[in-house]
């Protein structure tokens, strides 16, 4: 116990330093937008993780190697003082307006603003972050000093960086289709083995993607600061915006369009872009879960444009196509920015239910495993459709009959079928009975008779699936206080995909002594 | 002194793609977007910003032409 406390320990002292450094990198933004009131709250944020990190690390430095029962426990307890701490910007710079800093001129301040010195809005605003939901506690993200909104963004870039580095080398297990896609006989290069060259091939790829977002954002006429957020969570599929109606502020065909690829780049594993990189283009449609991102966004596009066209709100073809096609992607890659709202279009609040559920189904499903997208991801559910045909067929078949599973290119035996088809079913009985859980609890909380079950029920979906969309129930106030802390929840099981958060909460009640 | 001794270039060199088209992308990249926060938008930005994408996407495809 002690050791596993050490290592624990040692671990997440090196990620609170992280934390620390990316907030100190950070302190470049209020001097050049000269916003120097928020100077002292950044330092003070950055010093006070940086310090307890650096304790901890200090104290625990001997501690032996992490297995992956570690991983799991500071994966989930990591995300959780990221999230926590990580909203001591939002906290300390709303105070810092509200209050004044001595011999420096203050903005006046906005209601905005002053939802963030609640400190429970500034968690939930750093989850949605770290996490890359993106739902909001702002009402005008417009009116956020420059320094939130960059810290908005970075923490969604930063938290897609992570989740790629945690499905592809730290937390990959049978079924989860990283470690398939780590280790899958069809592939002709692998990913480095080691962790580390892992997590630096990761950044670079990330970081040319992100270049080339912002200049083919800025080319279809977005301003340079738009660009430059909108680049960066659009390609961690986080969602989180500059502007008050999201991208539906531009109302820009060309920027919607030119945003779904970067949208589908994120939702690509990431394995596969660095050998689509060294030129192996055949895994566009020879990986399975790349073919399927494709393909179940083609059909779920389609289908949901027929609904908006034929049976729902749009006139034409081509507004039916453009918000239809934006906003499933949107949903399936689980990145939450939206071009349907009520001041240029029809708000997605008040599409018909039917089109509503459709795009619920494509935030259940998520992207890529080993992407930045959330949902069960493609890898699962193709794993759960694959499996029941398969036990299906084998009534047909003799007893003596001996049947392989087959599963992007491997043939897998009776055991290991069985297990990555157990692993599959596990995570999504889950995801559903979370899902289902936390819509019952909003239903009890939301005012009786505002909001349909339809509308609840995409809002859930949205927060566990780390996608951002908003039938129009979160907010600083029309989100009750419990309605927040389940969010709060969702988003955090929704991105290490439920199990890690499951094993460190088993091992802090039970270690811990609140029961045995 | 060669290119790869200059010290962040020789950080990306070390850490970055192990290819140098790609590494050089990583070091223009910030370049090219701090030349347009300073010059704002006009057919000389466009073109460096339209550059940059063409190199990249040329570049993928001729890695994939000799696989």
């Amino acid at each position: 116990m002690n050791g596993a406390v050490a290592t624990v320990g040692r671990d997440l002292g090196r990620i609170l330093e992280a934390l620390g450094g990316l907030l100190l990198v950070s302190l470049a933004v209020p001097v050049v937008w000269g916003e120097y009131f928020a100077f002292p709250a950044l330092l003070a944020s950055a010093l006070v993780p940086l310090g307890i990190g650096r304790l901890l690390y200090r104290r625990y430095r001997g501690a032996e190697s992490p297995g992956r029962f570690h991983g799991m426990i500071v994966a989930a307890s990591g995300w959780f003082l990221v999230g926590v701490f990580g909203s001591l910007p939002f906290l300390l710079i709303a105070w810092s307006v509200r209050l004044g800093v001595p011999g420096i001129t203050t903005p006046a301040g906005t209601s905005t603003l002053a939802a963030f010195t609640d400190p429970l809005n500034a968690v939930f605003e750093s989850m949605s972050g770290f996490t890359g939901t993106g739902l909001t506690m702002t009402d005008n993200e417009e009116v956020l000093p420059r320094t939130l909104q960059w810290w908005r963004t970075f923490s969604e870039w930063v938290g897609g960086v992570g989740v790629i580095v945690l499905t592809t080398a730290i937390l990959s297990r049978p079924g989860s289709g990283s470690l398939t896609l780590y280790e899958s006989e069809a592939r002709s290069k692998k990913i480095h083995p080691s962790i580390v060259s892992t997590v630096r091939t990761i950044w670079w790829i990330f970081a040319l993607f992100t270049f080339a977002s912002i200049l083919a954002l800025w080319l279809a006429g977005m301003p340079i600061w738009g660009a430059i957020n909108h680049a960066m969570t659009g390609l961690a599929t986080g969602g989180f915006s500059i502007t008050d109606n999201s991208i539906a502020t531009y109302d820009s065909a060309v920027i919607d369009f030119v945003l779904i690829p970067v949208m589908l780049l994120g939702s690509i594993a990431f394995p596969v872009h660095y050998l689509i990189l060294q030129g192996d283009l055949r895994n566009f449609y020879a990986d399975l879960q790349t073919r399927w991102v494709f393909g179940y966004m083609g059909l779920g596009s389609a289908l949901l444009w027929a609904f908006l066209y034929y049976a729902g709100p749009y006139a034409t073809p081509f507004a039916a196509l453009r918000y239809g096609l934006f906003q499933f992607v949107s949903a399936a890659t689980c990145t939450g920015f939206q071009t349907a709202v009520d001041a240029t279009n029809v708000a997605l609040g008040r599409w018909p239910s039917y089109a509503q559920l459709t795009v619920v189904f494509a935030m259940f499903v998520g992207g890529a495993a080993g992407s930045t997208a959330g949902g069960i991801k493609l890898i699962r559910g193709l794993t759960l459709v694959k499996g029941i045909r398969h036990q299906i067929a084998d009534v047909f078949y003799p007893e003596s009959a001996v049947r392989r599973l087959e599963i992007n290119g491997r043939r897998l035996n009776e055991e290991e079928a069985s297990r990555e088809f157990m692993e599959a079913a596990i995570i999504v009985v889950l995801w559903i009975s979370f899902l289902v859980i936390g819509t019952f609890l909003l239903l009890l909380v939301l005012p009786a008779g505002e909001y349909s079950l339809a509308n609840v029920l995409f809002e859930v979906a949205s927060a566990q699936g780390n996608v951002g969309l908003s039938a129009g129930i979160t907010g600083p106030e029309s989100l009750p206080t419990i309605g927040k802390v389940a969010f709060l929840f969702h988003m955090w099981i929704g991105r290490l995909e439920i199990i890690p958060v499951l094993v460190m909460l088993r091992t802090v009640f039970k270690r811990g002594g609140l029961y045995r | 002194m060669r290119v790869d001794d200059i010290p962040i270039v020789s950080t990306v060199f070390d850490a970055g793609a192990d290819d140098r088209v790609f590494d050089s992308l990583l070091l223009v990249g910030p370049l090219v977007v701090g030349l347009i926060v300073v010059l704002g938008r006009s057919l000389f930005t466009e073109a460096l910003a339209a550059a940059y994408i063409a190199v990249f996407v040329a570049y993928v495809l001729s890695q994939a032409v000799r696989e």
